[in-house]
């Protein structure tokens, strides 16, 4: 009798527990089941909103030092990294025959300047000869009016002194067309010097050298840079946000700048300059961030994430961005109203930098939303509301 | 009149439940056979459900995004927005790749989407939306990656913030979400040591980097970095629009290839897990073939056992009837166990496998159906022995 | 006609032609009831044929056999009077065999129970029906036992309980003390007598068991086919 007993119980309970496992199976795996839910309120909190973007370091000032006209390289006094004052000669030209054009020049003037002795002599000689020709036709004419001489020989002498006038005005001539020969070759010596000094290629301003494009020998034509230079106190990161994220871009808004070198070091900034033109293209808004404290040993070219803080909003209706979602074109969320769902279309505003949204219109404080789900949600699916989903 | 089959089964229920929990783990096997060929068609499915879209604009003459290749410039979806009929538009990336996370790695398909646009996964478990423009990555849970968590996707890292479920590519390879620029740099950048090299060819181009033309060499390695392509575009129509329609006008006008979510589930479902599905329905019948065997051979072993009982039984008057439904409904019993162990170790074993395993209650109905079918079959044989037996038998040994 | 057990000029020929065996040859029987007659011969003499006929699970070739008052078999008139042999089986004969062959997975009430049962009585009706016989057969003690349980004699006496069950005319008993010792075996012919008495069934009882041959009052040989019946010791059981 026991045994049989014990039997018959053992059957039915193996058998309960097969049902039971069964059933549980078939609310696990089935439609059956209610799919477990997180909710939130929506509330009034202040919202920080903040901008994101990525960057890369440049600098403000930067300067491409080459020569002004083709040459070949003669020699390159500093190297990439080294720090040059402003006027320090970084470079110079292979000046090729300017030199011997600049002496020619000298000689050229200093014979001007003999030129201009000699004319001077000459102006001198000739009004000597003119006195003389004058002091000769005067008397000569008084001769003539006391009838001592004849007439032409009043006129030879009064002749004379024509021409020796003509003399003097040949040799003043002469003497400025040596003074003017000097003059002109004293300013082609002056040219061919600046030529010259042009050739010394001489930092601009106080920088460091970051590019060193042309070594000694290598030709260069005009506007090609020998040496490249940036003003080291110049650092600023060029930012690039995207135009949708982008409103309430300004200069002056605090930024949180971290370095690829440095990602777990946040240095502060500020929005110096915001674009005007923003690239069609990548679809971008570019800004530039200048470091409050610029960092040592920062590069050129290193890649940064910024974060732009905007001002809070004070006492939004905020709620977790991850409630928002698509259905048929709008954007809403689930309300749970005791046991019904229903989809409402809302508005939504900034984005916190926690992940939280501000709506703007179509819900109200208190309202309680679907923030985490299993599945896609419908107007018929059964929820369990649950304070972390199995999952995650 | 009580029930033979009942006491019999009472009587010797170790045994019969044993020999039920052995057939459950093959009608298991075979219900999960069944949920792996489901769950294909299922990662289809919703592959074509998280993305959103009622149009997939990809290049002409492709069948991508998931079954080809397919590039086009990233500003044709300006062009399509602008159709009659679009109510979005919006491009996307797809790229499988490992995603290294520590030292481990994780086998993904990479979705670069623009938010609030079709490609955005539409609910999360856990965390929040993307809130950035870059680093941020929503991830399926099936990656193993946790909120917080940094993983790196070719040289950037990514900070998951979101996680989100059944969100696989059509090969059942979770997704991570990144946004669509991250997304195009990292499915078209080159590691290091190719950039440099090619710009090192390009440097040894004379047409390209000429001595009197400064800036042209910068210039040409700009413009071969700069990546303005994307996988496919994903369009949602107007309320009142055709997608059929719409997408007839974008082939016709924008010489590109658009389809339809009924053309899409047609590649994805009928060609893409074609073979696959063929493969598992032969292994599916053969597991059949191999259950309804395994359950003929035990009930007509067990018959065998009895064979003197049921001379006895037949000496004392007991009906043809009683003795063939005595079998069927033992028969039926060891199926019911089977099938009752089947599911629930299904239902149990399932989560474990590494890809999407659905069971659906209709295929479990279905396959109650087969397991009954099959063993009122197998049962036959079992009771033509029996009836064969003669009671004269149980007369003078 | 009277009740008990009227075999008449029964014959079974196994095969046909040159092969075929005659394993009854035109048998006369007769056994009243509340008798219990031995039948007595050596393997192979056509006892088991002759037990098959009468439990009608063969069919003979010629003859005439009537159990409990009812021709059951007449070759003259065209062989079986009913086409359910089963519950001819079921409602006129009880059959014990060497064996217990009690159905392990029934208990003891209800391998005896299971008689009536088949015979469409109601459950509760037959288990009472059951217990009176185990009763009577003094296992009630073991009503609930499984019959792996029982011990050979207790086995016994339950197939006794059995093939009383439905209160057949006839009781077919098959060597059923082989298997028993001779204290046990001469226990179970005691039983025999008592239940054939008692309750006015004819019994015949198969055996070449030295021990219990003494016991019958009326004996049938076998052999080659044909009986001789000869009166027995009719020694009282101690």
């Amino acid at each position: 009798m026991k045994t049989l007993f014990s039997r018959r119980s053992a059957f039915i309970l193996a058998g309960i527990a097969l049902l039971g496992a069964f059933a549980w199976g078939m609310a696990r795996s089935g439609p059956l089941a209610p799919q477990q839910v997180i909710v939130a309120q929506v509330q009034r909190a202040d919202l920080a909103p903040a901008l994101f973007g990525i960057g890369v370091v440049e600098a403000r000032r930067s300067y491409l030092v080459g020569p002004t006209s083709a040459g070949r390289v003669r020699r390159v006094a500093v190297d990439v990294g080294e720090t040059v004052t402003a006027g320090q000669l970084l470079a110079e030209m292979d000046p090729v025959d300017l030199d011997q054009r600049l002496s020619a020049t000298g000689a050229a003037a200093a014979r001007a300047a003999k030129a201009i002795d000699t004319a001077a002599a000459q102006l001198s000689d000739s009004l000597a000869r003119r006195e003389v020709a004058a002091a000769n036709a005067r008397r000569y004419d008084d001769l003539g009016k006391k009838g001592f001489v004849s007439s032409s020989v009043t006129e030879g002498k009064s002749q004379e002194l024509k021409s020796a006038s003509a003399q003097v005005a040949a040799a003043e001539a002469g003497l400025a067309g040596a003074r003017q020969d000097l003059a002109r070759l004293d300013a082609e010596r002056e040219g061919a010097r600046q030529q010259r000094a042009n050739l010394r290629l001489l930092a601009p301003a106080d920088g460091v050298v970051t590019a060193r494009d042309a070594e000694p020998g290598s030709t260069v034509v005009a506007g090609q840079a020998v040496l490249r230079l940036v003003a080291a106190d110049s650092l600023w990161v060029r930012l690039r946000l995207d135009q949708q994220r982008a409103a309430g871009l300004q200069v002056g808004l605090p930024a949180e700048i971290v370095l690829r070198s440095r990602p777990g070091q946040v240095l502060a900034g500020r929005v110096a300059r915001v674009e005007m033109l923003s690239d069609s293209v990548t679809e971008e808004r570019i800004a530039q961030v200048s470091f409050d404290a610029l960092p040592l040993d920062v590069s050129i070219g290193e890649m940064s994430e910024i974060t732009l803080r905007l001002p809070a909003i004070r006492q939004a209706l905020v709620l977790p961005s991850a409630a928002l979602r698509q259905r048929e074109g709008k954007t809403g969320v689930w309300v749970r109203a005791g046991d019904k769902l229903s989809f409402v279309a809302v508005k939504p505003g900034s984005s916190g930098a926690d992940g939280r949204v501000q709506i703007l219109e179509g819900l109200k404080a208190g309202d309680e939303v679907i923030v985490h789900s299993e599945r896609e949600i419908g107007e018929q699916s059964r929820i369990r509301v649950v304070s972390a989903l199995t999952a995650s | 009149m009580i029930s033979l089959a009942g006491r019999d089964i009472l009587h010797s229920w170790g045994k019969f439940v044993l020999t039920g929990i052995g057939l459950g783990l093959l009608i298991g096997a075979t219900l999960t056979m069944a949920g792996v060929y489901r769950g294909m068609v299922d990662d289809a499915q919703v592959l074509l459900s998280n993305s959103g879209a009622d149009i997939w604009v990809v290049q002409k003459d492709t069948q991508g995004p998931y079954a080809e290749a397919s590039n086009i410039k990233d500003d044709v979806y300006r062009g399509v927005r602008g159709l009659p009929g679009v109510a979005q538009a919006a491009n996307v990336t797809y790229l499988t790749m490992q995603v290294q996370q520590g030292t481990r790695e994780s086998r993904v398909m990479v979705v670069g989407f623009e938010p609030g646009q079709p490609g955005e996964p539409g609910y999360l478990v856990a965390g929040r939306r993307l809130l950035r423009g870059h680093f941020e990555a929503i991830a399926d849970v099936k990656t193993g990656f946790r909120l917080g968590e940094r993983i790196r996707i070719r040289r950037h890292d990514y900070e998951v913030v979101g996680l989100t479920q059944r969100t696989v590519s059509s090969g059942g390879d979770p997704m991570v979400f990144i946004p669509l620029k991250d997304a195009q740099e990292a499915q078209f950048l080159k590691d290091n040591d190719a950039i440099i090299a090619d710009r090192a060819r390009t440097a040894a181009n004379p047409a390209l980097n000429r001595p009197g033309v400064p800036g042209l060499l910068d210039a040409v390695n700009a413009a071969q970095t700069v990546n303005r392509s994307v996988n496919a575009v994903l369009v949602k129509v107007d309320a009142g629009a055709t997608p059929a329609a719409v997408a007839q006008e974008i082939r016709r006008w924008k010489h590109l290839q658009a389809y339809t979510r009924e053309q899409m589930e047609e590649i994805l479902v009928a060609k893409l897990i074609a073979t696959s599905a063929k493969q598992i329905g032969m292994f599916l019948a053969i597991l059949t073939v191999v259950s309804a065997a395994i359950v003929a051979f035990i009930i007509y072993t067990m018959t065998l056992g009895k064979i003197r009982e049921i001379a006895v039984l037949k000496l004392i008057g007991t009906r043809n009837r009683s003795i063939a439904g005595m079998i069927l409904q033992q028969a039926l019993g060891l199926g019911l166990i089977g099938f009752v162990v089947g599911k629930i170790s299904a239902t149990l074993w399932a989560p474990a496998f590494p890809k999407y395993v659905l069971l659906e209650n209709g295929d479990a109905l279905r396959a109650l159906v087969v397991v009954m079918l099959v063993c009122t079959l197998a049962s036959t044989l079992a009771i033509r022995a029996a009836l064969k037996v003669d009671p004269a038998e149980a007369i003078g040994g | 006609m009277d009740q008990g057990i009227h075999i008449e000029g029964l014959s079974k020929r196994y095969g046909a032609g040159d092969t075929a065996v005659d394993a009854l040859k035109e048998v006369n029987m007769s056994i009243a009831p509340g008798e219990v007659v031995g039948l007595v011969g050596p393997s192979g003499s056509g006892k088991t044929t002759l037990l098959k006929c009468l439990g009608a699970v063969i069919e003979p070739t010629r003859g005439r056999m009537t159990l409990g008052g009812e021709v059951i078999y007449d070759h003259a008139e065209g062989g079986w009077k009913t086409k359910d042999l089963r519950a001819l089986r079921r409602d006129r004969i009880g059959f014990i065999f060497q064996a217990p062959y009690l159905i392990p997975f029934l208990d003891v009430t209800d391998n005896v129970a299971l008689l009536p049962m088949l015979a469409g009585r109601a459950n509760a009706a037959s288990r009472a029906r059951a217990q009176e016989l185990l009763q009577a057969l003094d296992v009630a003690h073991r009503a609930k036992a499984q019959p792996s349980e029982l011990s050979g004699g207790e086995q016994q006496r339950v197939s006794i309980a059995r093939a009383l069950a439905n209160q057949p005319p006839v009781i077919l008993a098959d060597e059923p003390t082989a298997p028993l010792d001779s204290q046990r075996a001469l226990a179970v012919m005691r039983i025999l007598n008592q239940m054939a008495s008692q309750y006015q069934t004819a019994i015949i009882v198969v055996t070449h068991d030295e021990k219990i041959i003494p016991i019958f009052k009326r004996i049938y040989h076998i052999r080659d086919g044909r009986t001789v019946e000869e009166a027995g010791e009719g020694r009282q059981i101690s």
